[in-house]
């Protein structure tokens, strides 16, 4: 049978176990919520840390949206400049292809001036080439001069070492060979008859001019380039056939014609004035 | 500024004629000689600027000249511009050998001399 006291010495034993196991759940409790103060600890140091960053980034943010803005106000500028600066492009590039054109005009003219230039240097040249034919033909009384003239004058400036110079008799109307150079006596003597362009050059009084370039031939009559009958009050007193040109002289041009036309009449009034000039000469002697 | 002297040699009374009429237009002192002789005695007395000369010529002909102003000391300097008649290769490379500068051939251009006496000139 049970005694109170062992009733009692229960219940205490019941508490007590009661009380330790409610002191140790309260430890544990203790315990979970120490760990979870931890936790949260670190939470609120790493939240502590996110808001940091986020301040941080909205800060950063703001200068951001400054420099976008500051961008933004300089690329307007630098559009406004941009226009401006097409537009003073196209000012500079009316104003150079004004220039060009301008320039292009005067490179032009320049070569008008040029070309013209030119053209009065060949027509002085021109000119000079009959001065001097002219003037050596009437430079002398003399009529080896003369003919020394004639001669230098096919060689110097029409480009031919090979001529005849043909006269009119008086009394036969035959051709008679006056000089020649280049050429034998005997084939130059032969030429009147032998060369027809020759003979129709003193008939009609027309200068003749073969088309064919750089004659050449053996026999003398198919190298004949020219023939320029010798004219005196529009009479024909005798003819230079002119052999074959220079190897440097391509073809007779419109100069020689000019010098051809010049000694048809300078060269018959010079050896006209030749003879005259010895026949006066042989008067005076007597 | 002195005129820049020109001796024209040709034996041809119509070639020195036509020379000289030629150059007369320009600003050049013009004396003249009729052979290569003749050439060499006023080139070493006048000393021009430049020497035109002739190849075919009566005494001394323009290669043999050329060839004695260049060997002499007191003219070996004066260009040579010969005149030739003859426009083949062996006789320009006659002309060049005897120390000849340049060479035009006849019948003469006027554009041609002039081009190349104030090309020459201007060297001197």
């Amino acid at each position: 049978m049970k005694t109170p006291r062992d009733t009692h010495g229960a219940y205490v034993r019941k508490v007590q176990e009661g009380t330790q196991s409610f002191a140790h759940d309260l430890i544990a409790e203790v315990e979970r919520l120490q760990v979870l103060v931890a936790a949260l600890g670190a939470e609120k140091e790493s939240l502590s840390g996110r808001v940091h960053e986020i301040e941080e980034l909205a800060k950063a943010n703001e200068a951001l949206r400054a420099l976008a803005a500051s961008l933004e106000t300089e690329m307007n500028r630098l559009q406004e400049q941009a226009l401006a600066q097409r537009a003073e492009n196209e000012r500079h590039q009316k104003e150079h292809d004004r220039l060009q054109a301008q320039l292009d005009s005067i490179r032009a003219e320049s070569q008008r001036f040029s070309a013209r230039y030119a053209e009065i240097e060949q027509q002085h040249s021109n000119l000079a080439n009959l001065y001097v034919a002219s003037y050596r033909l009437h430079g002398t009384l003399d009529r080896k001069e003369v003919v020394d003239a004639i001669q230098e004058i096919i060689a110097n400036l029409i480009g031919s070492e090979e001529a005849c110079l043909f006269e009119v008799h008086a009394a036969s109307g035959a051709l008679e060979l006056a000089a020649c150079f280049g050429v034998t006596t005997e084939s130059a003597r032969a030429m009147p008859a032998a060369c027809a362009p020759i003979a129709q050059a003193v008939k009609t009084g027309e200068i003749f001019v073969t088309d064919a370039q750089h004659r050449q031939g053996s026999a003398l009559e198919d190298r004949l380039t020219a023939c320029v009958p010798l004219k005196l009050d529009g009479r024909v007193t005798g003819a230079i056939a002119i052999f074959q040109l220079l190897p440097q002289k391509s073809a007779i041009e419109d100069v020689d014609r000019e010098l051809f036309d010049l000694l048809a009449t300078h060269a018959a009034t010079a050896l006209y004035c030749t003879s005259l000039h010895a026949r006066r000469g042989a008067l005076a002697s007597r | 500024m002195s005129r820049k002297k020109i001796l024209v040699v040709d034996d041809s009374k119509t070639a020195l004629f036509m020379v000289t009429t030629i150059l007369k237009k320009e600003p050049y002192e013009l004396i003249t000689a009729h052979d290569g002789q003749q050439a060499v005695e006023v080139a070493a007395a006048q000393q021009p600027d430049l020497i035109l000369m002739d190849v075919i010529m009566p005494r001394m002909t323009g290669f043999e000249a050329c060839r004695e102003l260049k060997r002499r000391e007191d003219t070996k300097a004066i260009p040579v511009i010969l005149v030739t008649t003859r426009g083949e290769e062996a006789n320009v490379e006659t002309g060049f050998e005897s120390g000849c500068n340049d060479y035009v051939t006849k019948p003469i251009n006027a554009q041609e001399l002039l081009a190349k006496v104030r090309d020459l000139v201007a060297q001197t």
